[in-house]
């Protein structure tokens, strides 16, 4: 049972010393109820903005941001569906548990459903970024009767192609002997410089021109974790391999709304393809877009979700 | 039964959609004096009002029509409260830190022309329409005429090379829209005259500001929200009518709508033994504004604290000397007024530290101040040295909002 309480309240581990917050700049719309839902005593922190029909659940993402990532898509939904936010455990206002199994994609999956739970939404409209992806495959697989629709941004899944140059990634808890480019996502260096990491990371996810707001944004959610954290949401299990993942595709059932950037050099452009095209679903590519289009090319972004939300309900 | 009607074109009324800046109050004054001059230029044309706090102020005592879609406006003054303190606002940040209202704003907009139904959209300032149609060309419905007072992204000392590094690539990412896309603005007014754009670069390395302004938009010159020329002339009567005997020196502080002035407004009052000592006759009025308590100035016996002055700039014409913050609209009020003044530019506001005192400096208008080595004494002594200083400033034109409508008017 979830239960909600104040949202001003601390989190059950210490938060990290790295460095504070910044002073949250104003929104263009303020959530109409928050609560927190708790499961095996972690607990995660959820917004609900609007009223409409039907609800948009925003997943949350990769926990090297929080739900703030979704500040230019919540305002402009809200004001036609009910749009639903929680903070993926390990950042934002959501508890940073410290067993790596925490982290798996189904505690995520089954977060998102406690959240539904606790707000008394049946069905919804699932929008997911990036990791956001397999725990969206996940819901619309195993509970197709909840899902009416699965939009899917820049998705991360466990298929085959990688970007050329990420192979460092594999050696992510080896001691290398250099921090140069993607040799940064490292474990090992997480530990020794975590804003140099992030901020080579996000430099890979915006690689669009003139991308410095959302880089600095993102750079100061990813401090609002740790690097303990986010090691442990490393190592925590996926959705399994690319075959795992076929098959988890081909049991979904709801309309797919796939967005991808074609200069993607996090999740590679041919994955979200691959997924349009087992899921029967629909293709918008981003030529010149990169790993965040609803940061990025958030009106091509609101008003393709629009579409796809009037189209379900159509 | 499902209905539409679709309206031949030729059968069309003339319709513009307008936009004006909430930031400041000056936009929704130039504007209004615009939309009369184009009212008067194409007596057909219907003006929808897209705005928010506070040109909804302004525009509801004119009765002018206000898009229903306007309630669903994110509140831009209040971000820009929010962002400021005491009397400082980096304007630049600011404006940056409101990426999510401007979007809001943006899609709010976007729902509003969505219909076609407007043939022309009017953007005084309005910064998110600008920069997302330059992002989304294809949403373009509307001819799109574009004002502005300034222009270049300018960086302030405290913010370092990092700083530095931001307006130069907001400035580059606005001349590539702009060149890419010369068919979205069809007008590009900006709000003055060549001499008034500041002599700086956008960026190391880049082009010159006012080279590239004049190739890119037209000269309205300035535009004033009311023609002081019928007031300066009956000045006499006006401080009559306004109480103001001819043996009193008038000294009207004011620190406009937002509540950002409240160390401005005390620290003139604590110059007023100074001021009083040194300026026989002296008259100080405090105009503490809406979101300002009066009774928290700790006025002295002597200085009038008000709350709220209608028609104020009738008081700035009416006074012998005002004491402002470094807004353009106040500021170009009283040059155009041809009346002596302070202003104390917010810290860290390019907009008002670099632009608008360049175009004082043109004008020969003002005494410029800085607010954290101005102490009491120092006020004081300003004030008793600039109120009996002939005025030598250039003239304001008058017909700025005349020439913007016509402009605007051959879209339309």
């Amino acid at each position: 049972m979830a239960t909600a309480r104040a949202p001003e309240r601390a989190p059950s581990e210490a938060r990290p010393a790295a460095t504070p917050a910044a002073r949250e700049q104003a929104r263009a719309r303020y959530s109409d109820t928050t609560g927190f839902i708790e499961r095996d005593g972690v607990h995660v922190f959820y917004e609900v903005y609007g009223a409409g029909e039907p609800t948009i659940l925003l997943l949350p993402t990769w926990s090297i941001i929080h739900s703030r990532f979704w500040k230019l898509q919540i305002p402009d939904l809200a004001r036609r569906y009910r749009v639903i936010t929680f903070d993926g455990r390990g950042n934002g206002r959501s508890d940073r548990p410290t067993a790596p199994e925490a982290y798996a994609e189904s505690e995520f999956a089954a977060d998102a459903l406690a959240v539904m739970g606790a707000t008394t939404t049946d069905r919804a409209v699932l929008v997911g970024l990036s990791m956001g992806a397999q725990r969206g495959l996940l819901l619309a697989s195993d509970h197709p009767e909840r899902v009416a629709g699965a939009v899917f941004i820049g998705p991360s899944l466990a298929l085959q192609q990688t970007i050329p140059g990420r192979e460092r990634v594999n050696d992510f808890s080896e001691r290398l002997d250099t921090d140069e480019g993607w040799a940064k996502y490292n474990e090992h260096y997480w530990r020794r410089d975590y804003r140099s990491f992030l901020e080579f990371f996000f430099s890979q996810c915006f690689s669009e021109a003139h991308s410095t707001k959302p880089t600095e944004d993102a750079v100061g959610w990813g401090l609002e974790t740790d690097p303990e954290t986010l090691i442990r949401t490393h190592v925590a299990a996926g959705i399994g391999d690319r075959d795992a993942t076929l098959a988890r595709i081909a049991r979904v059932r709801c309309p797919v709304l796939v967005i991808h950037g074609r200069d993607d050099r996090i999740a590679p452009f041919a994955h979200g393809e691959e997924l349009a095209r087992a899921s029967g679903g629909r293709l918008i590519t981003i030529e010149g877009g990169g790993h965040i289009p609803n940061a990025r090319d958030p009106v091509k972004v609101n008003l393709a979700i629009r579409d796809f939300v009037e189209s379900i309900q159509r | 039964m499902t209905t539409m009607t679709w309206t031949r074109a030729l059968r069309r009324r003339r319709r513009a959609l307008y936009i004006s800046s909430p930031i400041g109050l000056g936009h929704a004054m130039r504007d209004a004096a615009i939309a009369d001059e184009l009212r008067a230029l194409r007596p057909d044309l219907e003006i929808d009002w897209l705005a928010q706090h506070p040109v909804t102020a302004v525009l509801e005592t004119r009765g002018e029509r206000i898009h229903p879609l306007s309630a669903e406006l994110a509140s831009e003054s209040a971000h820009f409260a929010a962002e400021s303190s005491a009397h400082d606002l980096n304007a630049f940040q600011a404006i940056r830190r409101m990426d999510e209202i401007l979007l809001a704003n943006f899609m709010v907009f976007h729902d509003a022309v969505a219909d076609g139904e407007y043939d022309l959209v009017i953007g005084d300032e309005a910064w998110d329409i600008d920069h997302y149609l330059h992002e989304n060309p294809e949403l373009k419905r509307t001819a799109f005429a574009w004002m502005t007072d300034f222009v270049g992204w300018l960086p302030m000392p405290e913010g370092g090379d990092h700083e530095s590094f931001l307006t130069a690539d907001y400035n580059a990412e606005m001349i590539e829209h702009v060149e890419r896309f010369p068919r979205l603005r069809d007008r590009a007014i900006f709000v003055g005259n060549p001499d008034d754009i500041v002599p700086d670069d956008f960026g190391p390395g880049m082009p010159s500001i006012r080279d590239w302004t004049e190739r890119h938009f037209a000269f309205s010159g300035y535009i004033t929200g009311f023609d002081p020329g019928p007031l300066v002339e009956a000045r006499d009567d006006l401080r009559r009518e306004l109480g103001y005997r001819p043996d009193e020196r008038v000294v009207i502080v004011t620190v406009g709508g937002s509540g950002v002035g409240e160390s401005l407004l005390k620290r003139v009052i604590d110059a007023y033994p100074e001021a009083v000592r040194r300026i026989n006759g002296l008259r100080m009025i405090a105009v503490a504004g809406p979101r300002i308590d009066p009774a928290s100035l700790g006025a002295p016996a002597g200085v009038e604290v008000r709350a709220f002055v209608p028609d104020l700039y009738r008081h700035l014409v009416a006074c012998d000397l005002a004491v402002v913050q470094g807004g353009l609209t106040t500021t170009m009020e009283l040059a155009a007024a041809g009346r002596p003044f302070l202003y104390f530019p917010l810290a860290n506001h390019f907009e008002q530290r670099r632009h608008v005192r360049h175009r004082l400096d043109r004008y020969g208008a003002g005494r410029f101040m800085e607010f954290d080595e101005a102490s009491p004494e120092v006020i004081g002594a300003a004030m008793a040295e600039e109120i009996d200083r002939p005025i030598a400033s250039r003239p304001v034109e008058r017909d700025g909002a005349a020439r913007a409508a016509a402009m605007i008017a051959e879209l339309v």
